[in-house]
């Protein structure tokens, strides 16, 4: 796959250019890595202590206090004494609810784009049929519409639906805004299995549905799994339409509340922090766990015809 | 070339359970009606009634009162200097920041692709910024660029190369340029990975013969790599672009398009006409022309994807 040493020939054998990437190298990883870092550090801090000029780079009193806060509704700790607790309190008490309703939308999300999904892709990656050339024009240009200007008929739709401010609106709207991206990478992916696993099937005289579910969609599990932790995170990380579509608990998700901890001095930065670091977790551990997956999906989303 | 699918070899198997053996183009309907009626539903039709919606006079705080009006929302909106505002602000907004996403995504690309101890660590590594939501990304900034007690002023402080703290976020001339540097941080990995994979696609024969030639490393680069790059860097330059003029989440977060009106991009100014000031008409009438401004890149895009869907396979 990559380039070894060896076949490089146009790698000068001079020590400088070995240096020069290593401090590369460095200098990446920096960039990378240092701005969230400090914003693990600001979480394990004591509220005061972002107050420091200039900031203190490690903190002097390390704490987790924050983290017990939005896991513990019992939990009063040293921001209480400080009296900061007092408006910290209905924040950390949001985010809760809002880290259950983003798993159930983003969940959902990710089933129904693999069922509605796999559906259109076998039949773009296999069948030959009248007008699958528009299809793919229709399905592709349904990717590329800006949000903003289908949001506020969304909205409008919606709200006579009565679904405003229920985790049934955002599952409806991001399995809609997410089919189209998954349909391409799902076809893209189907492409590359052999058409003799199917050939195989018919001759153990199976049917349709059942060849998809016992041979094809097990073969095709990684495509799968990369085309649902798209969904997965589209829905996890949107803003804009969560924001329009929810109101209250019963619906807000993570990047709601985490967004309304921005406000005239509303809630502790050490919260805030917290609450950040939180709302990354799910995903980055999704994107540890199947890097070589998501890297081969979204180069295919992006660039396979 | 064969096309032997599965429902017409099936179909005497088939014949038993079913009366008639679906045919390959009533598979292909019946598989996609569901993607097709949820596209039309909720992406089509929102398209259709947004452009009627923009015709009329639609403000929520004047219910029942929605007279057809022409395209006077249209000539409002090209006549207001907030628009054009606007309109100038995502425009410089997004030429920087496709600009500093691509280069530094070359950049790091191109040193990915070199072979160093602790490659595969940086290559996990370079998906934490794709990882997190474009609103913790703003938080996370707007904490590190803050004021009064922010990293950034503390570390160039501690680095003497400032002697007094800066305003970055509330200066008109250095508020974008943060909010620059925030969404070129977030987008990265994209790039990075999508030309890392058009690197790797290079043959090395190419290199071969162009030391033969006896090409230096620039030369290498530019008459071997960057013909090979070209069509993955269209791609990211397009998806970029597009991504730059919707910008929202971080303004909303960082900025609120502020100070004054310093980082008043159009999708902030939309969201406030129609939900802030419930003036659905106006609001409905920028999103339009914004998408129209973008259509010209989907256009271009899904060319540049289909012809090369036709040298695949």
């Amino acid at each position: 796959m990559t380039r070894q040493p060896s076949t490089t020939p146009l790698r000068y054998r001079v020590p400088w250019k070995k240096i020069a990437i290593y401090a590369m190298a460095i200098i990446v990883g920096i960039y990378i890595l240092a701005p969230f870092t400090w914003l693990i550090i600001t979480s394990l801090m004591v509220e005061v202590e972002t107050l420091e000029i200039p900031p203190h780079w490690i903190p002097h009193n390390p704490t987790l206090q924050n983290y017990r806060a939005f896991f513990d509704p019992e939990f009063r700790g040293l921001e209480m004494q400080r009296g900061t607790m007092a408006y910290s309190g209905g924040s950390v008490q949001r985010m809760r609810p809002a880290l259950r309703n983003s798993a159930v939308v983003a969940f959902s999300v990710a089933i129904l784009n693999l069922t509605i999904g796999s559906m259109a892709a076998y039949s773009l990656a296999r069948l030959r049929f009248r007008g699958s050339r528009p299809l793919l024009v229709f399905y592709l240009g349904s990717r590329m519409l800006p949000a903003v200007s289908i949001i506020i008929p969304m909205y409008m739709i919606l709200r006579r639906l009565g679904i405003l401010d229920n985790v049934l609106s955002l599952i409806i709207s991001y399995t809609t805004l997410t089919l189209p991206f998954s349909i391409w990478i799902l076809k893209s992916y189907f492409q590359t299995i052999p058409r003799d696993l199917e050939d195989a099937a018919r001759v153990d005289r199976c049917n349709w549905l059942n060849m998809m579910i016992r041979v094809f969609l097990p073969v095709a599990a990684p495509g799968l799994v990369a085309a649902g932790i798209f969904s997965f995170l589209i829905s996890w990380k949107d803003f804009l339409f969560a924001l329009m579509f929810t109101a209250t608990d019963a619906s807000k998700t993570i990047p709601v509340v985490v967004a309304e901890f921005v406000g005239p001095g509303q809630t502790p930065r050490t919260l805030m922090a917290t609450g950040g670091v939180l709302a990354v977790i799910p995903p980055l551990i999704l994107a540890l766990i199947f890097q070589r997956l998501i890297v081969q999906g979204l180069v295919a989303g992006a660039v396979k015809g | 070339m064969t096309y032997s699918t599965y429902e017409q070899g099936t179909s005497a198997v088939k014949a038993r359970k079913a009366p008639r053996a679906p045919s390959e183009s009533r598979l292909a309907a019946i598989l996609n009606t569901p993607a097709v009626i949820l596209i039309l539903v909720l992406l089509a039709f929102p398209i259709a009634n947004s452009l009627w919606i923009s015709l009329h006079r639609y403000d929520l705080k004047r219910p029942g009162d929605t007279p057809f009006i022409g395209l006077k929302n249209y000539t409002d909106a090209l006549s207001s200097d907030a628009f054009w505002h606007s309109l100038k602000v995502t425009g410089l907004f997004a030429f920087f920041a496709v600009l500093g996403v691509t280069a530094t995504g070359i950049a790091i690309a191109l040193l990915l692709n070199e072979s160093f101890k602790g490659r595969g660590i940086l290559r996990s590594l370079i998906l934490l910024p794709w990882a997190m939501p474009p609103v913790v990304n703003g938080i996370m900034w707007a904490w590190i660029f803050n004021g009064r007690y922010g990293a950034f002023n503390g570390l160039l402080y501690d680095l003497g190369l400032i002697d007094a703290y800066r305003l970055w976020l509330t200066d008109i001339k250095l508020a974008w340029v943060v909010l620059v540097f925030a969404y070129v941080w977030n987008q990265l990995p994209f790039v990075v990975i999508v030309m890392l994979s058009a690197l790797q696609a290079i043959p090395n024969e190419l290199y071969d013969a162009a030391r033969v030639d006896r090409a230096n490393t620039v030369q290498a680069f530019f008459n071997v790599t960057l013909p090979w790059l070209w069509q993955a860097l269209l791609i990211v330059l397009i998806l970029q672009t597009m991504g730059a003029l919707r910008i929202f989440d971080i303004v909303y977060v960082m900025t609120s398009g502020g100070p004054g009106n310093a980082t008043d991009v159009v999708a902030w100014l939309t969201w406030r006409t129609a939900f802030q000031f419930l003036d659905f008409g106006k609001g409905n009438t920028y999103a339009i022309i914004v998408s129209v401004i973008t259509l010209a890149l989907a256009v271009l895009y899904i060319k540049v994807l289909l012809k090369r869907g036709e040298f695949a396979v």
